[in-house]
């Protein structure tokens, strides 16, 4: 129990998606103009990621890992498949995606017009692949698989909201125009990167 | 005086629209406005003004650090006979101490003052006083051993990216001096951590005593919180650090100044000090009884003296800038910041000194510790409504 404690924590602040692996930077830089997008496109990373790490888990565990087949019949033992996980794993996300997408659509359309292109780019949002390729590098099993993805979407989510915050303030500032919008967002990133170093060392 | 203000007069159209050096308006600026009272008045809209304003309220930070800066030289040359085991003088202590201070106050100044100049006049913006504490911040933060050149890369790249790229002073979010002392610390880990708290120039005919150990109270904190220096010698600051962290008594002298000039915002230093010791309380509570050395037995109390945490309490996290700016906001940064900076030391053995990152961190949380502030008091009065 409090290993999975230490890994939830470790994967919100220590291995912040965002800022310890710089995973899922384009819609982490798209969407934070405003704190409310960037709250909705942060919620449905997490119910995303919650959604399909878990589900890759299974695909891995009882299709694609080696020897996985085995439950169908022993003879297909030393097959192993694990060369197609990307492919399976980027479906599931694109599966869960369309989901989501449906929903929002449904009960916050004012929230689907302000995602736009965004929301469907989940899909291509690098920090839930890498959800899902970190779990199966890790060899997680499916409890430290669940709370490892809640954490990892929490993180994205603290994150975007976070730059969102600092660029409604940053509106006051005078920014030189070449600067003006995602490049002084990078290095709003860089700099917030440097703050979030002081999780780095912790051990838990 | 009058010499000054004729002098400057005399030049004055050279600088003003249409004049020769247009340019160089901003430099003129600065000076102008460093000698003089401003004789410009407002000319659209009412303002209210009174004496307060931003080179008033810049000096009064200046003035509530000199203590510290004083302290901090007679400590770097106290530190440096007692490794040597030498009886001297108090004066001879300062002297040693100045010696070996004031030439990184002036370079941190210098380059600072020089790249915001820089910029003042490439962009055509008047030079603001915003550096002139950041410039005194800086080598209050360094070790005493730091060479020279890196407190002049620390100065640039905090006034370019923290500061100038944001539009000058009042618009960055993130404390410009903590971020030189970051940058510094990531970049140059073995000039900024370890044995390099006490300055060991040699001294003719004299070695180190066997007594001397470089290690700070943070670092002996961490194996054994029994073998740290009595409360008294960390509230006097008789012990290695920083240039100007080390006496708790002048910060406090420096923080009386702060509060009754109205200049430093008492809600952030009480409510940082009280979220170091609430959270050092829980630490004992909570820690291990078999191992009493363990550095969570450490009595909250000592969290507060030790390293910077008073320092950063009094003089960084009141930055009005970078900290929270709603009240409510402030009470929330500051428990925050307390709480994170011991719960760094205890946990990250990585970084002994906690309350640098943990004051950078919340500087990032501030807006969203904001923006929940208002929302909340919006709500509030809807359902009033």
């Amino acid at each position: 129990m409090e290993h999975l404690l230490s890994l939830f924590i470790k994967s919100i602040f220590v291995e912040n998606a965002v800022f310890a692996f710089f995973l899922g930077m384009c819609s982490f830089l798209a969407v934070s103009k405003k704190i409310k997008t960037a709250f909705g496109l942060g919620l449905a990373v997490v119910f995303v990621m919650l959604l399909t790490t878990p589900l890759n888990y299974v695909i891995l565990k009882y299709m694609l890992g080696e020897g996985a087949l085995a439950w169908i019949h022993p003879s297909l033992a030393d097959v192993d498949l694990t060369f197609l996980s990307f492919i399976l794993f980027i479906s599931t996300i694109a599966g869960a995606v369309q989901l989501v997408e449906m929903v929002v659509e449904k009960f916050a359309p004012s929230l689907y017009s302000a995602l736009g292109i965004f929301l469907p780019l989940i899909t291509v949002n690098c920090s839930i692949l890498g959800a899902s390729l970190f779990m199966q590098e890790r060899e997680y099993n499916f409890a430290e698989t669940a709370v490892f993805s809640l954490g990892t979407g929490i993180g994205f989510f603290l994150a975007i909201v976070l730059l969102a915050a600092i660029r409604e303030r940053l509106q006051y500032s005078k920014v030189p125009p070449a600067l003006q919008g995602l490049g002084i967002a990078m290095i709003v990133t860089g700099l917030m990167a440097i703050a979030f170093l002081s999780f780095s060392g912790i051990k838990l | 005086m009058k010499f000054i203000r004729n002098l400057l007069d005399s030049v004055k159209p050279q600088f003003e629209k249409g004049g020769k050096l247009e340019k160089w308006h901003p430099a003129y600026d600065a000076f102008e406005t460093l000698m003089f009272v401003p004789d410009t008045t407002t000319k659209n809209g009412v303002h209210v003004r009174d004496a307060m304003d931003m080179k008033r309220t810049m000096m009064t930070v200046i003035f509530a650090m000199i203590p510290c800066l004083l302290f901090g030289m007679w400590n770097v040359g106290h530190q440096h006979y007692l490794a040597f085991g030498m009886e001297t003088t108090h004066l001879d202590k300062f002297i040693f101490g100045a010696i070996k201070v004031l030439p990184i106050v002036v370079v941190s100044y210098a380059v600072g003052l020089g790249v915001e100049f820089i910029f003042g006049v490439i962009k055509g913006h008047p030079i603001s006083e915003g550096y002139l504490v950041t410039g005194m911040l800086i080598p209050l933060t360094m070790p005493v051993t730091i060479p020279l050149w890196m407190v002049a890369l620390g100065a640039v790249f905090c006034t370019l990216l923290g500061k100038e790229i944001f539009g000058g002073t009042g618009f960055n979010f993130m404390n410009p001096a903590l971020l030189a002392r970051a940058f510094l610390f990531f970049a140059f880990p073995a000039f900024m951590s370890g044995e390099v708290w006490t300055d060991l120039s040699p001294e003719a005919g004299k070695t180190v005593v066997d007594a001397y150990s470089g290690a700070t109270n943070l670092a002996v904190f961490d194996t054994d919180y029994t073998a740290i220096q009595s409360v008294s010698d960390l509230f006097w600051g008789f012990e290695q650090g920083s240039i100007g962290e080390t006496s708790v008594f002048m910060i406090l002298i420096g923080a009386a100044f702060l509060i009754i000039s109205g200049v430093g915002s008492w809600r952030i230093i009480l409510s940082v000090f009280l979220g170091g010791y609430l959270m050092g309380l829980l630490m004992n509570a909570l820690a291990p009884a078999d191992n009493l050395s363990h550095s969570m037995h450490m009595p909250a109390l000592n969290h507060l003296l030790i390293g910077s945490f008073a320092f950063g309490a009094v003089f960084m996290a009141t930055d009005p800038v970078t900290a929270a700016h709603t009240q409510k906001g402030k009470w929330i940064y500051g428990l925050l910041i307390g709480a994170f900076t011991v719960i760094l030391r205890v946990f990250n053995p990585a970084y002994p000194e906690g309350m640098m990152l943990s004051i950078l961190l919340f500087n990032v949380f501030a807006p969203l510790i904001d923006h929940m502030v208002v929302e909340q008091h919006i709500k509030k009065r809807l359902k009033h409504a």
